[in-house]
């Protein structure tokens, strides 16, 4: 009853005529980006982050909710009409999708991702709203030992589970930690890696590194590598589906939302691993086994959107419980919650209550607007995609000009993002997972911190980390998490 | 694989390169560590610990990525996507944008230096479409367009969210 009253509470502040606007204009801006190529959701909110100086915290994180949300619809529109997909979590949909255009059923593949990303997204919603604070609760009991342990936990899924090689994981997330390092010392406030640069003192902005990696660095390797590179788009059918559409989609978004629920709530995010495990099912299940990869199943469009958008939204219940991000995404909205000198962890609920509900809330309200702004307005959406790509790109710098020098009015900043752009064309062109970057950056001084608490309550003793039932147990799952996959590879290859 | 293609040994070699830079970063890390404090009070671990474990973790990842090039190319490497050859004349346009807009930005002004920049990514992108960068009229155009970009963002941050923008002038609007 308590739970239903805090939510009650959370619409009450999330149907305020504001915030509602915020929510509504980032519903439409993460459309917008979602279909573009070349921007994410986690590259926009970067951007906007300057805006969190000025704009209120609750209107501004129900603002960015809707642009992480909206992305994930705009984005399966840009798989199945372009195949090129912005975000990797869609990776998938433009596999089948793809292939359901190209025979003419544009329209169906569309319909079915759309509100599949709603039906998942409310589901997976209701479970954040019922999960959440029963993980909260239990989170406060957690100190630092748990705490170091679990971001070690997150470090190594993100770097060496995700990507395909471990090694290139690893050092992606070192270079990260290493940025990370730059200013003030949270323990001892002592300066770090500054070289005698007064910008270095208060740290590497987060806007910095994802917009240098990933905006700046998207057009130099456009400009280096792509520029030839062709890209046709398919033929918009009418947007609805038939009766057995509907029957075969069904059982697929709700098996996709089961399967990508548990795999963002866990702190072993990504969205790739539910997406191919639920293409996977729905391959070996469907009763139309020839249509996947010839003529396009629809199941294989439904079940791994819905998969997506599960996740997606699951991965709130690490970020806001325990204050750990999954994704680059989730990583810029716990800088965005800094920024407010938030600190997102068990006590949010309690702390920042009105905050928390006021978000889910929206969440549930952000997925209605999406699926309205969606569904009939999708024709709208898709003439984004006729935008020369020189002038999109163009484009591009500008708004990465204005999150970077916005952010604290320095010129030395702009170098420093082209700097970081270099880096990701490197990474990009030699197949360097880019995620660790960022999230390595965010979580390494929080991880730092936790990990010199946890030895300062054991008076130096390393011991610490073992004498713990708990930590003994996130301890064994690391070791499984490093070990398990490579285990895995090793039996299929003695097959 | 010592009969590899002329490309594959180019990739190997670059890839050792990248390797070696990995070291370099690394060894800037130990050298940057050598000045922070090892005070630890009672966690036995002080500010210094984890730079230097960062900077050791670096260094073998970047041995260990030398010793994968140099024996046959990194391991589980998806082929780039994109031209084999990249487009130096195109890049350095783009290139050029930014470095431009980081220059002049306090002095002229974040609407025009940002309309600088549009105009000469665009530049740099449709080179390496393969199209004519365009004359001194397209390239009007495109500055033309680029401070119709700029300028209503401009006024976005200034005006309605109060954020500080550089202008030419104190008036908020250029």
């Amino acid at each position: 009853m308590e739970l239903w009253n805090q939510l009650m509470g959370g619409f009450a502040t999330a149907a305020t005529p504001m915030n509602l606007l915020w929510a509504f204009l980032g519903c439409v801006i993460g459309t917008g980006i979602g279909v573009l190529p070349g921007l994410g959701p986690a590259v926009t909110v970067a951007m906007l982050l300057p805006i969190t100086s000025q704009v209120e915290p609750t209107a501004s994180m129900i603002f960015f909710a809707g642009i992480y949300y909206g992305a994930m619809y705009g984005g399966s529109t840009t798989s199945i009409l372009l195949n090129t997909p912005g975000e990797t979590g869609t990776m998938v949909t433009a596999l089948e999708g793809f292939k359901m255009a190209k025979s003419g059923r544009a329209g169906a593949a569309l319909a079915t991702a759309a509100i599949g990303s709603f039906v998942a997204g409310t589901i997976a919603t209701v479970l954040v709203t019922l999960f959440a604070p029963v993980v909260a609760d239990f989170a406060v009991t957690l100190g630092p030992p748990e705490y170091f342990l679990l971001m070690l936990l997150a470090f190594t899924t993100v770097s060496a589970v995700l990507g395909k090689s471990t090694l290139r994981g690893m050092t992606a997330l070192f270079i990260g930690l290493a940025l990370g390092l730059v200013g003030l010392d949270q323990i001892t406030g002592q300066v770090r890696y500054t070289a005698g640069v007064p910008e270095f003192m208060d740290g590497i902005e987060t806007v910095l590194v994802a917009v240098g990696l990933f905006a700046v660095g998207e057009t130099l390797y456009l400009a280096l590598y792509e520029g030839r590179a062709k890209a046709d788009l398919n033929k918009m059918g009418s947007v609805h589906m038939t009766r057995k559409e509907w029957r075969r989609s069904w059982p697929a978004w709700l098996r996709g939302t089961l399967i990508g629920f548990p795999f963002g709530a866990i702190p072993a995010g990504g969205s790739e691993i539910p997406t191919f495990l639920s293409y996977a099912t729905e391959r070996k299940l469907s009763n139309h086994k020839e249509e996947f990869g010839t003529t396009g199943a629809i199941e294989g469009v439904a079940g791994p959107e819905a998969a997506n958008n599960a996740a997606v939204t699951a991965t709130l219940v690490p970020l806001l419980t325990l204050g750990i991000p999954t994704s680059v995404t989730a990583a810029i909205l716990l800088s965005a919650l800094q920024n407010y000198g938030i600190q997102a962890g068990p006590q949010l609920f309690t702390t920042s209550s009105t905050l928390v509900w006021a978000l889910i809330a929206s969440l549930y309200i952000g997925n209605v607007m999406l699926l309205v702004l969606n569904l009939p307005l999708v024709g709208l959406w898709v003439k984004l995609l006729k935008i020369p790509r020189p002038q999109l790109y163009a484009g591009i710098l500008i708004f990465a000009t204005v999150g970077v020098y916005g952010m604290r009015q320095s010129a030395f900043d702009l170098f420093l993002m082209l700097g970081l752009g270099l880096m990701g064309v490197v990474m990009r062109r030699f197949d360097f997972p880019t995620a660790p970057v960022v999230v390595g950056m965010i979580l390494g001084p929080l991880a730092e911190a936790q990990g010199r608490n946890a030895l300062s309550i054991g008076s130096g003793h390393w011991s610490v980390f073992v004498e713990r039932p708990l930590s003994v147990v996130l301890l064994l799952l690391l070791a499984a998490v490093l070990v398990l996959p490579k285990l895995w590879r090793l039996l299929r290859r003695a097959r | 694989m010592s009969s590899a293609s002329p490309e594959a040994a180019a990739g190997s070699t670059s890839q050792a390169l990248l390797g070696i830079g990995v070291v370099l970063i690394g060894a800037v890390m130990a050298y940057g560590a050598t000045f922070i404090s090892s005070e630890a009070g009672y966690a036995g671990v002080g500010p210094n610990a984890l730079p230097w474990l960062v900077s050791v973790v670096l260094m073998v990842c970047g041995g260990w990525l030398v010793w994968e090039a140099r024996s046959g190319g990194y391991r589980e490497l998806e082929a780039p996507s994109g031209a084999e050859r990249a487009d130096w004349h195109a890049v350095a346009w783009v290139v050029a944008a930014i470095v431009a807009n980081a220059c002049l930005i306090t002095t002229i002004g974040f609407i025009l230096a940002c309309s600088l920049c549009f105009a000469l990514a665009v530049r740099g992108l449709r080179i390496s479409e393969g199209k004519p960068g365009g004359g001194p009229r397209s390239s009007a155009i495109d500055f033309a367009t680029g401070m119709a970009i700029a300028a209503p963002v401009f006024w976005m941050f200034t005006k309605l969210l109060a954020i500080n923008l550089p202008g030419l002038t104190a008036t908020g609007w250029l």
